[in-house]
């Protein structure tokens, strides 16, 4: 017993004679027995039947499992209570959200983060210095990431953006932001709704940038997750430059229990500082900014929405669209119109259309037919 | 509208993860866990903006 819980907290055998690591073992057992305990109960009692729910009931279950997949995968409380993380080997898995390694609950490797890592490994052996410029040219030790593309493409096959819906901590966070209760800037995606709103021709014409603005993640992750850090080498220009999920969740606990480290914060740590705050702000107004325009992760599951295992559905012979209904249209807080499009690559799979029609016509999950055998459309409507 | 086949709806994401599951082997057998363990298991400096 006692080696196990060494090997799982990758601690040493001394450690177990400081009464704070032994307490900080105990609570995340008990953190981790909690949103077990939770979970079953969120099951017994069908609560993630998303259509079964009203929206209200539903937004509260989403939250709840945000909360608690937050807190499981973050539940290593040695790093809380003394300000380090975790390095013990279930470091070899990657977290399926944006959860940076270098927070210290943190049990998991950030896919990103760990994508980045593979690309910036060189070969020491096959790497020589340039005679005539004197720069060590290092050459490549992985083309390809096949361990860490392998999970995402596993998590993506399985559920698509699933992920950023209900179990990704930097979604949560922005969930949480977004609940201020002030005006919102709502983007509807389509032409016709941004022709009709009653928007101001300059409000109009961001509407219309915000379709283009979401191809920039996906230039994101080509440039600052594959390209720079593989043929550049040396950073991980994502985490470095960007990413304000490692600021949130690492940076800031750690500089804040270790002194040293804080004392060596300098102009790139304003620069994260700046990045972070920023979304922080927009993100009370717009809803999951970063999701929108900047997560690579994102942009990565977004190509599985429309062949994942678990998908989105219409049942057209139930739905009222003909009748002139849009409620899930308008419900959703990623601007998209599930009836025209169930898997668009921008759909979070947050569950707020299905729980939001009402004739239940929004069918998420694995089936093919509804009970009542209708067929349950998943592709774009013409 | 064209009817979606059963196959498609199932088959393109089982090939998806077993592909995925092939993925996953590969790095280990090339030893990419090591390279993520290794970075993971630091205080990154890059991901808390110390550079
Ligand atoms: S888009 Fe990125 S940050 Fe947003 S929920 Fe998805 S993985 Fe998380
Ligand atoms: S809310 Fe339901 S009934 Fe109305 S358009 Fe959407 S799917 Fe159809
Ligand atoms: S279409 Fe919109 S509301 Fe529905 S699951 Fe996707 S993001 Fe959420």
């Amino acid at each position: 017993m006692k080696n196990v819980i060494l090997w799982l907290f990758g601690i040493e055998e001394s450690a177990l004679s400081d009464p704070v690591t032994i307490a900080a073992i105990i609570a995340s057992f008990a953190v981790i027995a909690a949103v077990i305990a939770v979970f079953i109960v969120l099951a017994v009692k069908r609560r993630f039947r998303i259509r079964e729910w009203g929206n209200k009931a539903w937004q509260r279950t989403k939250l709840i499992t945000q909360s608690c997949f937050f807190m499981l995968t973050n539940s290593f409380m040695v790093g809380w209570f003394k300000g380090t993380i975790y390095q013990g080997k279930l470091k070899y898995l990657c977290v399926p959200g944006m959860n940076c390694y270098s927070c210290p609950g943190a049990w998991g490797a950030c896919p990103i983060g760990s994508l980045q890592a593979i690309f910036n490994d060189f070969d020491a052996a096959k790497s020589w210095v340039d005679p005539k410029t004197g720069t060590y040219v290092k050459v490549p030790k992985y083309w390809f990431a096949f361990y860490v593309i392998g999970l995402m493409m596993l998590i993506g096959a399985v559920c698509g953006r699933l992920v950023c819906g209900l179990l990704c901590p930097f979604g949560w966070v922005q969930d949480l932001i977004y609940k201020i209760p002030v005006k919102k800037l709502r983007l509807p995606r389509d032409e016709m709704r941004i022709a009709n709103s009653k928007h101001p021709k300059a409000v109009r014409f961001f509407l219309g940038l915000d379709k283009y603005l979401r191809y920039a993640k996906y230039a994101f992750l080509i440039v600052m997750v594959i390209f720079l850090p593989l043929m550049v080498k040396a950073d991980p220009w994502f985490c470095k430059y960007v990413c304000p999920s490692g600021m949130l969740l690492g940076g800031i606990p750690l500089m804040s229990m270790n002194k040293s480290l804080a004392d060596a914060a300098g102009s790139l740590t304003l620069l994260k500082l700046c990045i972070l705050a920023s979304l922080v702000v927009i993100s009370i107004f717009l809803y999951r900014p970063f999701c929108r325009y900047i997560c690579p992760l994102g942009a990565i599951y977004s190509f599985f929405n429309k062949v994942s295992l678990y998908r989105y559905g219409i049942d057209d012979a139930s739905c009222n669209r003909a009748k002139g209904c849009a409620a899930c249209a308008h419900a959703c807080p990623m601007g998209v119109d599930p009836v025209r499009d169930p898997n668009s690559l921008e759909c979070i799979r947050c569950g707020t259309c299905a729980a939001s029609c009402p004739k239940k016509a929004i069918r998420p999950g694995f089936r093919f037919k509804t009970a009542e055998g209708n067929a349950i459309r998943t592709k774009k409507s013409k | 509208m064209k009817k979606e086949s059963k196959t498609s709806r199932y088959l393109i994401p089982a090939a998806l993860i077993v592909c995925a599951l092939a993925f996953i082997v590969t790095g280990i057998l090339d030893k990419e866990v090591l390279t993520v363990l290794r970075k993971a298991a630091a205080i990154c400096m890059e991901c808390i903006g110390l550079g």
